[in-house]
């Protein structure tokens, strides 16, 4: 048992954060909303030139280095939503690169069948995996005309149509609940960076914002709500590496997602309550976090489903 | 970062587990229903610590040169999960080991060594634990207990509250002002005071969580030798700095409360209620809890075994471990229905168990603060 990062994992990390402070950040996320906005062609709301600088650097296929695995990719896919890139990077990193022994050149998009609803990258992306029942199926390449549906919940999205759910080849050997642990992970660490982002984030407005002639930042009522969300973070942060480094099994996979959509609808309520208005606006950085953690939470359908799935692994079935 | 348990920590918790069973009595668990402050339950520590010590397993963190077999952090996480998780039979003595032994170690003369380290790593000393009073209960520095130098002696005056094992005890670890001048953190001493001193009463104060839960202990002209003094004088604030990192952490509530869900869901089961979507989430979310607060104490025993100082995420994992320990007792009365309320019971027990839970150790709302101000440096004014 250790929790302190190795001397590889924290080269990695310092590694992909340089990069990230460059190709990322919510300055690139406000660059990539603008050109969107104004009908670019090219502009998809998907960062297409980040996620060629993530794989020309090795850390999309992070997890398939000798030395390293789904842990490292799983700090990696945190780190990059701390800086709020629009990639599919734990869909590839983590979910296809454990579940096909490789990663994917270019977006990767999940979906289940019993899920109907958007579907995060679907119109981006090139590589689908879909949980049917028992069953993995794969759809690659995938090139769809498919047009994302008008939502501002940090990432595109576009709805499935059932012929393309219900095509592709039957990935053997691969259960879809192998698949199901590990996009509740993917999704959890994405959840944990984009938390601890809104947080850190957070305290600094309050910090500097005065009223009632002191900082917001110093009211006991404020400070309590700010603790809990830390430790609510904490808890989802080291659920997401212990979870990793244990290879997803089903009931850590379930847990670690219970605990982290619950922490994420406490980190959207507090956040944005006491930031107050200016919270809802564009130009104020929190929306880039914040609105993405609400679809992180509804993916494989929210805190309360892998709540369920978590007691019946726990206690009725036995681990896939 | 790795999170897999060591082969020796592996064996341990085998072997501990195997000692349990054949070590605790069959009606254990309705002795650890009676509560830690029971007569039962003390009396059944005192058997029971000395034959946990007679393996080398009730001191086994501390060095060698105490009785101890200067085991890893993690090997003493491994006992707390198995002993906690089987309703504490250590009873009262959990605290000797984990912290006012350690503190004793730190701070205390040779003398004082040699005369409590042997009694607490053999088992056979309960002691009890003297800091709140009824005008210094989260606001701790507010305390007036006195403690007068006179000649050689200290002569105590004051009272404390909601002392726990304090009808049991043979030692109090006491925080008291030795400078009647001072305020605050200064000007405090911690005095190790022999509980058959002259001049200390103890009252129970009935409650609803149990009997012989908490007591008022009143001290006039209690008078114990200087040798009694922990530390320095007037340094006592540092003393118990030192003690409260390893006591907020101390208990993990979390391996009780797993253990307790296991059964609230054969509970549902039996009932036909396991397969109800909202039962089904209730014990879910339960259950993730459980394991947010168990990673969070193991982020702590990992900063101990790396010999880090104490950080608020000992106060982190604490907040946790209290929301779990709500969570469960709320949910084994809700599983078990009205017959929960009959005292004795399983759930019933646990529901007692936690309701002191966020108030005991330090409120959940001062654990906020040092979160607040230590680990998120948000200022006071």
């Amino acid at each position: 048992m250790d929790f302190e990062l190795n001397p590889e994992q924290g080269a990695l990390l310092d590694a992909a954060e340089t990069l990230l402070r460059r190709s990322a950040g919510t300055a690139r996320a406000e660059q990539l909303a603008a050109l969107s906005d104004a009908g670019e062609q090219s502009a998809d709301g998907y960062d297409h030139d980040l996620e060629r600088v993530l794989n020309d650097a090795g850390f999309t296929g992070v997890a398939l280095v000798d030395g390293m695995g789904p842990l490292e990719a799983t700090l990696l896919t945190s780190a990059v939503a701390r800086q709020a890139g629009c990639v599919s990077f734990g869909a590839n990193a983590i979910v296809a690169a454990q579940l096909l022994g490789r990663t994917i050149d270019g977006p990767v998009a999940l979906a289940d069948t019993a899920l109907p609803g958007p579907v995060r990258f679907a119109a981006q992306a090139v590589c689908l995996l879909v949980a049917d029942g028992d069953q993995l199926r794969i759809i690659e390449p995938l090139a769809t005309d498919l047009v994302d549906v008008d939502s501002n919940f940090g990432y595109p999205m576009a709805t499935l149509p059932a012929e393309l759910l219900a095509a592709g080849d039957i990935v053997e050997g691969v259960s879809a609940h192998r698949m199901r642990a590990w996009w509740q992970l993917a999704a959890s660490a994405e959840a944990v960076g984009c938390m601890q982002a809104a947080l850190s984030f957070t305290i600094e407005y309050l910090k500097n914002r005065r009223q009632f002639g002191r900082s917001i930042a110093s009211f006991q009522a404020v400070q309590h709500r700010l603790a809990n969300c830390a430790v609510m973070i904490e808890s989802a942060r080291w659920l997401c590496a212990e979870t990793a480094s244990r290879n997803a099994p089903g009931e850590a996979a379930a847990a670690t997602a219970t605990h982290t959509m619950e922490a994420a609808t406490l980190l959207f309520d507090d956040t944005h309550q006491l930031s107050g208005a200016i919270g809802f606006t564009t130009e104020h950085a929190l929306h880039h976090w914040t609105m993405r953690l609400q679809t992180l939470k509804l993916e494989l359908g929210g805190a309360g489903a892998h709540a369920r799935s978590l007691a019946r692994l726990r206690w009725t079935d036995a681990e896939d | 970062m790795e999170f897999a348990w060591s082969k020796e920590d592996q064996g341990f918790r085998k072997n501990l587990v195997a000692f349990l069973e054949s070590e605790l009595p069959d009606d254990w668990e309705e002795i650890s229903r009676e509560g830690p402050g029971s007569d039962a339950q003390a009396e059944f520590s005192l058997g029971f610590c000395a034959a946990l010590a007679e393996h080398g397993w009730l001191t086994p963190h501390w060095p060698t040169e105490y009785g101890g077999n200067a085991a890893t952090s993690w090997s003493h996480a491994v006992l707390g999960e198995e002993l906690w998780s089987r309703g504490e039979p250590r009873g009262p003595q959990y605290m000797n080991v984990n912290w006012i032994g350690p503190t004793i170690m730190e701070h205390g003369s040779d003398e004082q060594k040699a005369l409590h380290l042997p009694p607490i790593s053999e088992g056979r000393v309960l002691w009890c634990q003297g800091f709140s009073e009824p005008e210094a209960g989260s606001d701790l520095v507010a305390l007036r207990t006195s403690a007068i130098a006179d000649g050689d002696d200290y002569i105590i005056n004051g009272s404390k509250i909601w002392t726990s094992y304090a009808n049991h005890a043979d030692y109090c670890f006491l925080l008291v002002r030795s400078d009647p001048e001072s305020s605050r953190h200064h000007g405090l001493s911690v005095i190790l005071l022999p509980m058959d001193s002259e001049g200390i009463e103890i009252r129970e104060i009935p409650s609803v969580v149990g009997k012989r839960y908490f007591h008022e202990l009143f001290f006039t002209d209690v008078r114990v030798p200087r040798s009694c003094l922990l530390g320095e004088e007037g340094e006592g604030w540092k003393t118990v700095s030192y003690s409260l990192q390893y006591e907020r952490v101390g208990a993990p509530r979390y391996a009780r409360a797993t253990v307790t869900l296991d059964r609230l869901a054969e509970l549902a089961r039996q009932k036909g209620l396991l397969d109800d979507p909202t039962v089904a989430e209730k014990l879910g979310r339960a259950r993730a809890a459980c394991e947010a607060a168990r990673v969070l104490s193991y982020r702590v025993i990992d900063q101990r075994a790396h010999g880090l100082p104490p950080s608020p995420d000992t106060n982190v994992a604490r907040i946790a471990g209290t929301r779990v320990d709500k969570l469960v007792g709320d949910l084994a009365l809700e599983l078990t229905g009205s017959s929960g309320l009959e005292a004795g019971t399983f759930a019933n027990a646990n529901f007692k168990l936690a309701m002191t839970a966020g108030v005991a150790v330090g409120a959940t709302e001062v654990q906020l603060n040092l979160v607040a101000s230590r680990m998120l440096g948000l200022p006071r004014e």
